[in-house]
């Protein structure tokens, strides 16, 4: 169930700034199962489902946008210029598969720099088309392209795809969503837009939403490579739970009640310390008059890459928590 | 209490920033004899009300101080750290610090690898994070027993008289602040006065005035005055930005209201209180910043209390600008008058 | 009100009291309300024949300039830029300091004195001082006291082939245009609000768009346009007298997706002369307005400005034209 609704959410092209695509599928996904359910002006789509009386309300936030590449300009040769959406790097994006919203694709390239360092200005992307005036028939300025769609088993355990940051919180959510019947609390599921810029849709759902608590469920870095060291986190060891990045300090009742979740659903689970980074949860935190809030992760290697690979085992790790999180007594 | 002893108690406390209840239920209880209410908010700021029936004032100094996190433990129980806050891992070699394990407190040493050990270039360069860890003088076994990945650390406190009033202490950003809102809201008491005041002790500040900014959303105030620390003249300091370690400092700029300013330089003047002026051309990187753009906007005053060595172990002020700053405080809440409301854009 | 007027008042972020003075009685008999918030932003409201849409229209009042900080024994005024002004243009302009308005210049060690290394390195604000003529520091510090905002001395000048030059450019050619807007009648409820320290990080607007309650903010604006001397072709971002420039996104804001595609369909319809911004660089308020309580559509409309933050930018007129008539024609939209 879980594989199935990653796989589906993988496979929708959604970058920062145009979800509507993820926001439909949700929608159509999570239809017969939601209290409520709306697309706010910025584009987050917020699901409720209604607790028992006296619960408090818990908003989950898992982002549907995802990194790319934006037309600035279009050359005389149809190649077309672009700048990074969100944080791309250069390395990440030579010669990748790129796919925009209309279906037009093509091969983001990198120029040679002539010692250089290379940036955005160096990057090209490659149509197919012979001319500008051509190009100008398959694309226009300001659209966007994202790494097409992909999604394959590596080992027996995990997954890799461009679009694993945050769809993977995405399945988790909807299936928390799906999953969780006449919850304690009060669970609305908001389904943010615009994360990758700087939580920006994420503010104005909290505000609208107004939780007493916050939990925002995304990707983090892992410390299991060679020569990569921290955060002291590893894939298969189980959802983390965040402490701090740069966006937020966790609220201390919050993440002790993550913990306690998964110490009662008997799940293994493991302390996130993130010295950089930043999730939906800083955004819900300070929020209005303050929002007690924590972040669920899964671990995730090669971040902000095409191949960004989860375990599974985590995954199902952090289900259980919030499974048991719904029904705690706040 | 005398402010001398509060400042002793609650400088030695914990209040890392994001881990603020200790030093917040402290000063809950402090402010409790000399104000109507007090409150202390799902993220750990102190608000304490003294009514009026005029406009409404929001009054804050952050509670929370830079400290540590432990992010790993090695294999031979060594604790690594990470920031929390802009700590310079320079000042720590040598340092006695506290771990909050779950346990209890637990008395560490930060140690590096020692300069004999060290080949001559790596000698010229400066200890990073990566270089430094904690000592619990443990064994790993029980190392791991008793602390955690999360755990926080703070800097050893010792409360240091120095000559001429002066006195060393860690946390002085910014509880020397928290302690001038004190000796004010006592001496409102002795006052007539029509603002209705609520003293905020905010959390977070120090990595990016989350507490003012909710406080501020929360209370809606019609005025904010947000109280901070500031650069004291040290040696080989650059050319404006540092002041006087003798008074208070009222900032100028953009990102603060003309007209609530130059009312403070007159309560100053008036009463004979000295009053520095220094003058940020952009943001305040202070509570100011934040709290002046909540909701539709809090037209703000900042006022600083200079300090040496900020963000160390052994932040100095002096005690008679402390003082002078509270009596300020006292004074100038005590004038606000529904009329300012009046000349605020003229 | 002349764009000349608007450019020629003197108003840096946080000191923005003469242009707001100037706009307040302007907007008065155009609108049916106008007030002064706390940001001291003017917001002025003019009712709609239907009030089928509440449409927002917003410009930054405020410009680039300095602030004193201190003087030194003999005279010469410390200062830094409040906004980016990047000091390398700065070198020997005609600057007024203070309330009083003292003449100044701003000076920096004579070429002859500098050591050949010295000239390589660029002169920022702590090797450049302004010069009153004042001998001491308590003559210098007496009429233009710390914290007092100073100005490029510069003033509104056509030149060329309808261009102007003059400073504060951006952001007076969207005042002028607010204050336009406001001298017709829509279906649609038209708040227009002229915004304080947008280029001391969007407060201002932080401020406007908290209880607007608009359906949309267009942003008028004026931005970077990089299509002279030595910039590639593909790093132009805009061009003088293409008209009017729709961004797709910058770092402060993603537009609008529709709202977007609505504008340059609208101008391609009415025959305005549009171009899309070629960058996703620069910020402006459009940023504190789309992210504000529950956020607004919103979509920002520049005038392409050469020489941008200096005392000499330069628009094109016919884009500060177009400027208007596409927001006239989106206001004007049933």
């Amino acid at each position: 169930m879980m594989l199935d609704t990653l796989k589906t959410l993988l496979a929708v092209w959604g970058p920062t700034g145009q979800e509507g695509q993820v926001a439909q599928e949700l929608q159509q996904m999570l239809a017969d199962k939601a209290d409520a359910m709306r697309v706010d002006v910025m584009g987050n789509l917020i699901v409720e489902k209604k607790g028992q009386p006296g619960g408090k309300t818990l908003m989950f936030s898992a982002h549907m946008d995802h990194i790319g590449l934006v037309v600035t300009d279009i050359e005389d040769t149809g190649y077309l210029r672009v700048t990074n959406v969100g944080g791309v790097s250069v390395d990440s994006m030579r010669c990748r598969h790129v796919a925009f919203g209309n279906g037009v694709q093509g091969v983001a390239v990198c120029q040679p720099t002539k010692g250089e360092t290379a940036g955005m200005q160096h990057l090209f992307v490659d149509i197919g088309a012979q001319d500008r005036a051509e190009a100008l028939t398959m694309v226009q300025l300001g659209d966007v392209c994202v790494f097409a769609p992909d999604c394959f088993p590596v080992g027996p355990h995990r997954f890799a795809s461009p679009a694993m940051d945050d769809r993977c919180a995405c399945a988790l959510l909807a299936e928390l969503l799906l999953q969780t019947d006449a919850p304690r609390n009060t669970v609305v599921g908001v389904f943010s837009v615009q994360e990758e810029v700087g939580l920006r849709g994420a503010a104005t759902a909290a505000y609208q939403v107004a939780p007493d608590i916050g939990v925002a469920i995304d990707v983090t870095a892992w410390g299991d490579t060679p020569e990569v060291k921290l955060p002291a986190v590893k894939l298969g060891a189980g959802a983390a739970i965040k402490f701090m990045d740069r966006s937020m300090i966790a609220t201390p009742c919050v993440r002790d009640a993550l913990m306690a979740a998964a110490e009662k659903a008997g799940v293994p689970y493991q302390r996130e310390i993130l010295p950089f980074g930043g999730t939906d949860g800083g955004a819900i935190q300070h929020s209005r008059g303050g929002v007690p809030t924590g972040t669920l992760s899964i671990p995730c290697r090669y971040v902000h890459s095409a191949c960004e690979t989860i375990d599974m085992r985590d995954m199902e790790s952090g289900l259980a928590i919030l499974k048991e999180f719904v029904n705690g007594e706040y | 209490m005398k402010t001398e002893d509060f400042l002793r108690e609650v400088t030695a406390l914990p209040g890392v920033t994001g881990n603020e209840g200790a030093a917040a239920a402290y000063i809950a209880d402090a402010f409790r004899p000399w104000v109507d209410e007090v409150e202390i908010t799902p993220l750990h700021c102190v608000v304490a009300h003294k009514k009026g029936d005029g406009p409404k004032v929001l009054v804050c100094a952050h509670l929370d101080e830079i400290g540590m996190m432990v992010s790993a433990i090695e294999e031979d129980g060594s604790l690594r750290l990470q920031s929390v806050g802009g700590v310079d891992p320079r000042v720590l070699p040598g340092m006695r610090v506290r771990v909050y394990a779950q346990g209890g407190m637990l008395l560490g040493v930060v140690g590096a690898t020692p300069p004999h050990l060290l080949k001559d270039a790596d000698r010229k360069s400066n200890y990073t994070w990566d270089t430094l860890y904690v000592d619990l003088g443990m064994s790993p076994e029980q190392v791991r027993e008793k602390v955690r990945p999360g755990d926080t650390v703070c800097f050893e406190a010792r409360y240091v008289e120095l000559k001429n009033g002066r006195v060393a202490t860690k946390t002085a950003d910014d509880r020397a602040c928290v302690a001038i809102m004190l000796a004010a809201a006592e001496r409102l008491n002795a006052l007539r006065h029509h603002a209705d005041i609520y003293f905020v002790a905010t959390c977070q500040e120090e990595i990016g005035s989350w507490g003012a900014l909710v406080s501020g959303f929360a209370l809606a105030p019609d005025y904010g005055v947000a109280f901070d620390v500031c650069h004291a003249d040290t040696p080989g300091a650059p050319a404006n930005s540092t002041s006087k370690i003798t008074s208070l400092v009222t900032s100028k700029g953009p990102y603060l209201n003309p007209f609530l300013v130059k009312k403070l330089e007159e309560t100053a003047k008036s009463n004979g209180i000295e009053l520095q002026v220094s003058v940020d051309p952009r943001s305040t990187a202070t509570d100011a910043d934040e709290l002046s753009v909540t909701r539709a906007g809090v037209p703000t005053v900042l006022l600083s209390l200079p300090i040496k060595y900020m963000h160390t172990n052994v932040e100095t002020f002096d005690m008679h600008a402390l003082t002078e700053g509270a009596r300020l405080l006292a004074l100038y809440l005590a004038q606000v008058e529904q009329s300012w409301e009046d000349e605020l854009w003229n | 009100m002349e764009l000349k007027t608007l450019c020629e008042l003197n108003g840096a972020s946080g000191n923005e009291g003469a242009v707001r003075k100037a706009i307040l009685e302007a907007a008065r008999p155009l609108c049916d309300h106008v007030r002064i918030d706390r940001m001291g932003n003017v917001i002025a409201y003019k009712k709609g024949r239907t009030g089928n849409r509440r449409l927002m229209f917003s410009a930054h009042m405020d410009e680039v300039g300095f602030i004193i900080l201190d003087a030194t024994d003999d005279g010469l005024l410390q200062f830094r830029s409040v906004g980016g002004i990047d000091p390398r243009v700065i070198v020997s302009k005609y600057v007024l300091v203070g309330e009083k308005q003292v003449k100044g210049v701003i000076g920096a060690l004579a070429i002859h004195l500098q050591s050949a290394e010295d000239r390589k390195r660029v002169l920022g604000y702590d090797s450049l001082y302004i010069d009153i003529g004042a001998k001491t520091k308590d003559e210098a510090l007496a009429d233009c006291p710390p914290g007092s905002y100073v100005y490029f001395d510069s003033s509104y000048q056509p030149f060329g082939d309808g261009c102007v030059v003059s400073k504060a450019l951006d952001d007076r050619v969207g005042c002028y245009n607010l204050l336009r807007l406001l001298e017709n009648s829509y279906d649609a409820d038209v708040t227009c609000a002229f915004v304080t320290q947008e280029e001391v990080g969007l407060r201002g607007a932080h401020g406007a768009a908290f209880d607007a309650g608009a359906d949309a903010v267009i942003v008028l604006e004026g931005t970077t346009a990089g299509d002279m001397g030595d910039v590639e072709k593909v790093r132009r971002v805009c061009e003088p007298g293409k008209g009017v420039t729709v961004s797709f996104m910058d770092n402060a804001s993603i537009a609008n997706r529709e709202l977007y595609r609505e504008l340059l369909a609208l101008a391609e319809e009415k025959g305005i002369a549009a171009q899309v911004k070629r960058a996703s660089t620069g910020g402006n308020d459009a940023g504190a307005y789309q992210r504000t309580q529950q956020g607004v559509r919103t979509c920002v409309l520049s005038v392409p400005c050469r020489y941008i933050h200096g005392p000499s930018s330069v628009v094109k007129l016919s884009d500060v034209e177009a400027q208007y008539q596409l927001a006239r024609a989106f206001a004007e939209q049933a």
